[in-house]
Formats: structure tokens, C-alpha cells, sequence
């Protein structure tokens, strides 16, 4: 710790130099079209007519507040089941036994398919006349409204599975290089299982499992392709609500499905920015 | 070890602190450089052609990308293995960009103009109507006053209403007629042996029959279609609904809609607390025996879908007493395009007989032609008499019998929003 922060300044200073010519791309394609959007939603790049600030694209959305809540609790509950599953997963998977290893293939795999193939998936394995309902042989009209229902079951799975993977991988790649000499320590010392799941693993595993679980929030947050698929007509998550925006035929829509943006990126940002506060505090980050 | 408590007091937040605020710089920056180029002050009004044979000469050798909805296997197939190969013996390479929505290409384009790529956009020749159309002409997104210079314009009907407005905007010259549609309903002869024979009969059918119907979520275009179509039959035909939007006349005339849907809803599917989003979810449900009849915009795929056995052998089209919508759907060339020539030989030649009949033939899509059949020499006319019939979809004359006109496009949102914020939510 000490030596990082005597370190001469110079050296900080070509770490930068190194960095941007990762930064400056993505700084032009994430800032330009934040920018871009922030412009759009305040009226001052309209289609037709001319440029003038204004924030009516904010006020005259509908129901703003009910797909705001709606796209926190999807996001809020498939992050929260994608982190405790995910966590056991990496568990599961650094414990080096047969079973951990085929997780980890799975885990790996599902990484890689994109979430519009996933939501299909769920969709098919799901609807009422999906591969599950005809498999258990249960008529269409007696299986429970998974998809499209009134509980966002599909979505909230959908993302759920997908995310725990990704949380399950990324705690994976940082505990497996240091977890087992702490981990057979404590054994050696005769911390039991569950002891050395409560104050080894976890406390190890807590900042990736933050950071993974930031990611994965910010991502449902975002999404839309998987709540259209697999969600209710109405109220619809706030991404929903942009993209029908952004595509509706009257060109005065175009602002507000900006301002629809704009909201969903400062929840994201706030929510995110929390997450980057609490990691600060972690021990095992300092 | 000391590492249990994963919480504790961070050190020093100052250093964050420095770093944010040349992000919040940079940030300011980009975007004022992003600003300047704000809304599409000028409009591109692309090349001039004096006639034809200088339309082909600048076609020669240009690559045109067709922006079209993919989800029409039979569509792409067309496209890809008839129209592209006519094209290419005019020395125009035609390539298929398949969107998920038509609004896809409309909003590259828009997006194109806004950041003032005027001369050389991505999208070259889109398969467009209605609102979509409105809103690019409303925006001068077009290329107009080219179809006058393609050849086989002669063969199209120059007073038919179908092809002279669309949607109510009118044509003016920018885009080219491709094909007609006829919405029709759907039913499945097993399960409804008496099928009604009006939408009022269809609305009761489905209201004896909880659980067996539904439509798609407005703004699907079918689902948007069908609340037009419950709308004229609300209001005692399409005679009493004025063409052109007003506030006056959607505040006198919607509410009769919305109550009779909200009237409705109890008896559809799920008791109408959700909704197929889209027709093809719609068509998936019909497909797997939930609901017993449908709707759709474009019969012409019904009868591949009941050859691969996607859909039941017992699916009929149902004609109504009242009449359905009918529209024809066009190529517009967008005003960024590079390629205008090579874009107009492949819309003349998309209107020729051989490729008009074609695609009429339900083996290869089924679409019905925009040509005027009585003005074709007998010989042309013989080769669309000629072509097999389809066992589910009854021909053009017949599924067009008290044909309605379409609504002016502004009806279109106008309706779409009431009906999310009346019976969504309801």
C-alpha cells in the first residue's frame, strides 16, 4: 500500500499515456452519445423546426414514475437472485471437484449467448404452450402466465440466469488464484466449512461480487430486447418505453424517448456510483 | 487475518475527487462538438435525369442496398433468388439488409441527415408505407419526382386510390408502388365451423369464446390495423370516418372504440391483461391452437405457413360483410442515397409483368400485384390467370370485395396512444 502511494507521480502520468488509446474511443462513442442525448431530450436537436431548450419531453411522457419502478424491481430482484446464485456458483466451481467443473463449462457457455437468443429460449421453454408446459403435458390454459404475466417471471429469470453466469465467472477469475492458500490455512487452523465460507470466501469474493453485480444491474437497467420478448404490454420497463419512442411515427417522439434515456441513465449512474462508494469501503479492495 | 468485515471507512476520497473533473470536461466538450451539428438545416434533392437511358447509365455498375422487414422468409427468398439476379442483368448488384422494423431504416436515415451524411447514406431503397412514409416525407427524408422516369409506370393505374395516397399522405412521386395488401381475418375451420360475417359478428364471436382471440399490442401494425378496423365498424362504416385527422373528429369517434375494446378485453386471451407484442407472437399463438382466430396484414404468407405446416390444414381466410383495410406498400428512396439510379432500375424492374407475376404466385410469396390488370396486353394478362390458386387465401377480387380505404397516416399514433392508455392500462 505504501509503496503504491510513493511512488513518483511521473509513473502515474505514463500509465495514462498507456491507457487512452483505450480511453479516448470509448470516451468519444459513450460521452458523444450521452451528449447527443442529453441534447435530444432537452429539444435542442429536433427532426423537424427549430432547435429551442425546453423540458417538455420530460413532462409529457406518460407514466414515467410507474415504468421507473417497474424497471428497478426487474433489475433490483434478477441482480439480487443472479448474486447469490452466482456467488454459490463460483463456490461450487472453485472447489475443483467433477461437479464444479461441468458448472464451469456451463457457466462459461451460457456467457456466451446473446440475451435476444436467451429470451427466446425462455420464451419457447416457458409460454403456456412452451417445451415445458407440453413436456409435463399441463393444457395452455391451466400453466401459470410465465411469460408475458403479471410477475415478469420470464424476464426476471431470463436475465437472472444470464446474470449469475457472468457474476459466477467473474468471482471465479479472481478467487482462483489466491483463495486456496487462505483456504487451507484456515482449514489447517480448523475453521469449519460454513466458517470458511463466511470469513474467507465471501469477504474475498465481496468486491468482484459487487462489481459483477453493478455490471449486471446497469445491464437490465438498460436492456430492452428481453423485457419486449418476454414482458407485459403494460406499464413497460423504461427501456421498453424509450425504444418504442425512438421508433414511433410522429417525429415529436423522439425527444421524449431521449429524456426516457436520460432518466434511465442517472439511475444507472446513481445506483452505480453507490456500488463504486461501497467497494472504496471493501477491505479486501484496499 | 482480518478481512471478515467486508466494510470499513474508505481512505481518501480526494483522489477520486481530481479525476472527476476532467472527465466532467471532456464530457462538456464532446458534446458541444456534438451539438454543432444539430437538426438538418439543408435538403439534399439528390441527381437530376433528364430521361430514362441517363438513369441507366448512372445505375450501371452501383451496389443498392434494400433495407426490408426479414421476418418473411418467402420475401427474402424473392428477393434474393428473383428480383437481385433481373437486377444484376441491368448491372445493378441489389443487396437485402433485413430489419426488424421498417422504422429501423427510417431512423438510420434521419439519424444520417441529422449528423449531415448527405450524399452517401447506408440505406438505398426501403420497402415503406403509411406512417412510415408520412414521417419521412414530414422530415424531406425522400428522393420525390422519380417515378414519372421508370418505364413500367405505364402499367400501373394512374387514378387508383390504393396507389396515388398513402395512408392519405399523397405520393407525389417519392416512391414506386411494389404490391397491395388486403387485411383479412384468420380462423380455423375445426374449432369455428360457423365463422361471423361482419367485425361487429367477430367481436361477439370472441366475447361467446373467452379465451379464443386477441390482437396484437398497438403500434404492431397489424394490432394498429385492427383497432382501425373495429373503429369503422364502431362508427357504422368507414364513410363515417373522416380520412383526414382532426382533434374534433378522434375526440367524437375514439371513444365508441375504446369502450367496445374495453367491453372486450375480459373475453381475449388472458382476459386482456397482456398482449401478443407482435403479429408474429400473434400468429404463434393461432399456430398452437390458444386462440382460434387471427389477423394479418399480409395474407399472402398464409399459405406457405399451412404448406410446412406451421399453421392447422383447416386455416381459412374469413371475408367480411363490411369489407377490410387494403393499402399497396412501396419503395422510397431516401435523399442520402448514393446510389438513386441504381435504386430506380431495380423499382422499374419490380414492376415489370414477369416480376409482378412472379411474386403474385403463392409458391413463391403470394403478393398481389399494383398492376392494372385491364390495361395489360392479353398476353401478360393471361400469365397472372394462369396462376395456381391458393386452398387458404381466396384471390385478390374476391378478399377486396367493399374494400376500406386506409386513414390518413396522423389517425395512426392518435389511435395507437389512446388505446395504450385506455385498454393497457386498463
Amino acid at each position: 500500500m505504501t509503496a503504491v502511494q510513493s511512488r513518483p507521480r511521473r509513473h502515474g502520468m505514463r500509465a495514462t499515456l498507456l491507457v487512452l488509446p483505450a480511453i479516448i474511443p470509448v470516451a468519444i462513442v459513450v460521452i458523444g452519445g450521452i451528449g447527443t442525448t442529453v441534447v435530444q431530450s432537452l429539444g435542442l436537436m429536433p427532426l423537424v423546426g427549430t432547435p429551442a431548450l425546453s423540458v417538455d419531453a420530460f413532462e409529457s411522457t406518460d407514466n414515467l414514475l410507474g415504468s421507473a419502478l417497474l424497471s428497478l424491481g426487474i433489475a433490483v430482484v434478477s441482480t439480487a437472485i443472479a448474486a447469490v446464485v452466482g456467488f454459490f456458483t463460483a463456490v461450487l466451481i472453485i472447489s475443483g471437484n467433477w461437479g464444479g467443473r461441468i458448472v464451469g463449462a456451463l457457466s462459461a457457455a451460457a456467457v456466451t449467448v446473446p440475451h435476444l437468443v436467451g429470451a427466446a429460449s425462455v420464451g419457447l421453454l416457458l409460454s403456456d404452450s412452451g417445451v415445458l408446459a407440453r413436456i409435463l403435458g399441463i393444457p395452455p390454459e391451466s400453466w401459470p402466465a410465465l411469460v408475458a404475466g403479471p410477475t415478469w417471471f420470464a424476464v426476471i429469470a431470463e436475465y437472472a440466469w444470464k446474470e449469475s453466469a457472468f457474476v459466477a465467472l467473474i468471482i471465479v477469475g479472481t478467487l482462483a488464484t489466491r483463495i486456496t492458500s487462505y483456504d487451507e490455512t484456515a482449514a489447517m487452523l480448523g475453521a469449519s466449512r460454513g466458517a470458511r465460507l463466511r470469513l474467507v470466501l465471501f469477504p474475498l469474493a465481496a468486491p468482484s461480487l459487487l462489481v459483477a453485480s453493478a455490471i449486471a444491474f446497469a445491464y437490465t437497467l438498460g436492456s430492452y430486447e428481453v423485457a419486449w420478448l418476454l414482458g407485459k404490454t403494460y406499464p413497460e420497463p423504461l427501456s421498453v418505453m424509450a425504444l418504442r419512442l425512438f421508433n414511433s411515427a410522429s417525429l415529436t417522439a423522439r425527444p421524449e424517448a431521449a429524456a426516457v434515456a436520460v432518466i434511465t441513465l442517472l439511475l444507472t449512474a446513481a445506483i452505480v456510483g453507490v456500488a463504486m462508494l461501497g467497494l472504496r469501503r471493501m477491505r479486501a479492495w484496499q | 487475518m482480518q478481512i471478515w468485515l467486508p466494510f470499513r471507512r474508505a481512505a481518501s476520497p480526494t483522489t477520486a475527487r481530481r479525476r472527476i473533473l476532467p472527465a466532467l470536461a471532456t464530457a462538456a466538450v464532446t458534446a458541444l462538438a456534438l451539438s454543432a451539428c444539430s437538426a438538418p438545416t439543408n435538403t439534399p434533392s439528390g441527381p437530376e435525369f433528364f430521361d430514362w437511358a441517363d438513369v441507366q447509365i448512372a445505375a450501371d455498375g452501383q451496389t443498392v442496398k434494400l433495407w426490408m422487414w426479414g421476418g418473411d422468409d418467402q420475401g427474402n427468398a424473392y428477393v434474393d433468388d428473383v428480383l437481385a439476379p433481373a437486377a444484376a442483368a441491368q448491372g445493378v448488384t441489389l443487396e437485402r439488409v433485413p430489419i426488424a422494423d421498417t422504422k429501423d431504416a427510417l431512423n438510420r436515415v434521419f439519424t444520417e441527415l441529422q449528423a449531415g451524411r448527405n450524399t452517401d447514406g447506408a440505406v438505398d431503397l426501403v420497402w415503406i408505407n403509411g406512417d412510415n412514409f408520412r414521417t419521412g416525407k414530414q422530415a424531406d427524408a425522400w428522393f420525390c419526382e422519380w417515378t414519372d422516369l421508370l418505364p413500367n409506370m405505364t402499367l400501373v393505374s394512374d387514378s387508383d386510390p390504393l396507389l396515388t395516397e398513402d395512408f392519405g399522405t399523397p405520393v407525389d412521386g417519392c416512391e414506386a408502388p411494389w404490391h397491395k395488401a388486403q387485411f383479412s381475418f384468420v380462423y380455423n375451420e375445426a374449432t369455428v365451423p360457423n365463422p361471423p360475417t361482419t367485425i361487429e359478428g367477430i367481436l361477439d364471436w370472441a366475447e361467446d369464446n373467452p379465451g379464443r382471440f386477441t390482437y396484437p399490442a398497438a403500434p404492431d401494425f397489424t394490432g394498429s390495423a385492427f383497432l382501425r378496423e373495429v373503429l369503422y365498424s364502431v362508427s357504422g362504416g368507414y364513410e363515417n370516418v373522416p380520412s383526414v385527422y382532426s382533434d374534433d373528429a378522434f375526440a367524437e369517434l375514439s371513444p365508441a372504440l375504446y369502450e367496445r375494446l374495453d367491453q372486450l378485453a375480459p373475453s381475449l386471451w388472458r382476459e386482456g391483461t397482456t398482449y401478443p407484442a407482435t403479429s408474429e407472437q400473434l400468429t404463434k399463438l393461432f399456430a398452437d391452437g390458444e386462440i382460434d382466430m387471427m389477423m394479418t396484414y399480409g395474407p399472402a404468407t398464409l399459405t406457405a405457413l399451412v404448406e410446412n405446416g406451421t399453421l392447422p390444414d383447416t386455416t381459412r381466410v374469413l371475408t367480411v360483410d363490411d369489407g377490410t383495410l387494403g393499402n399497396a406498400s412501396f419503395f422510397g428512396i431516401p435523399s442520402n442515397s448514393g446510389n438513386i439510379a441504381g435504386a430506380m432500375v431495380v423499382a422499374n424492374e419490380a414492376l415489370s409483368v414477369e416480376q409482378q407475376v412472379a411474386k403474385a404466385d403463392p409458391a413463391v410469396w403470394g403478393q398481389f400485384t399494383v398492376l392494372d390488370l385491364d390495361a395489360l396486353s392479353a398476353d401478360d394478362r393471361a400469365l397472372f390467370d394462369a396462376l395456381p390458386q391458393s386452398p387458404v387465401v381466396p384471390t385478390f377480387d374476391i378478399l377486396s370485395q367493399n374494400a376500406n380505404p386506409e386513414l390518413s397516416a396522423e389517425w395512426v399514433p392518435a389511435l395507437d396512444d389512446g388505446w395504450r392508455t385506455t385498454i393497457a392500462a386498463r
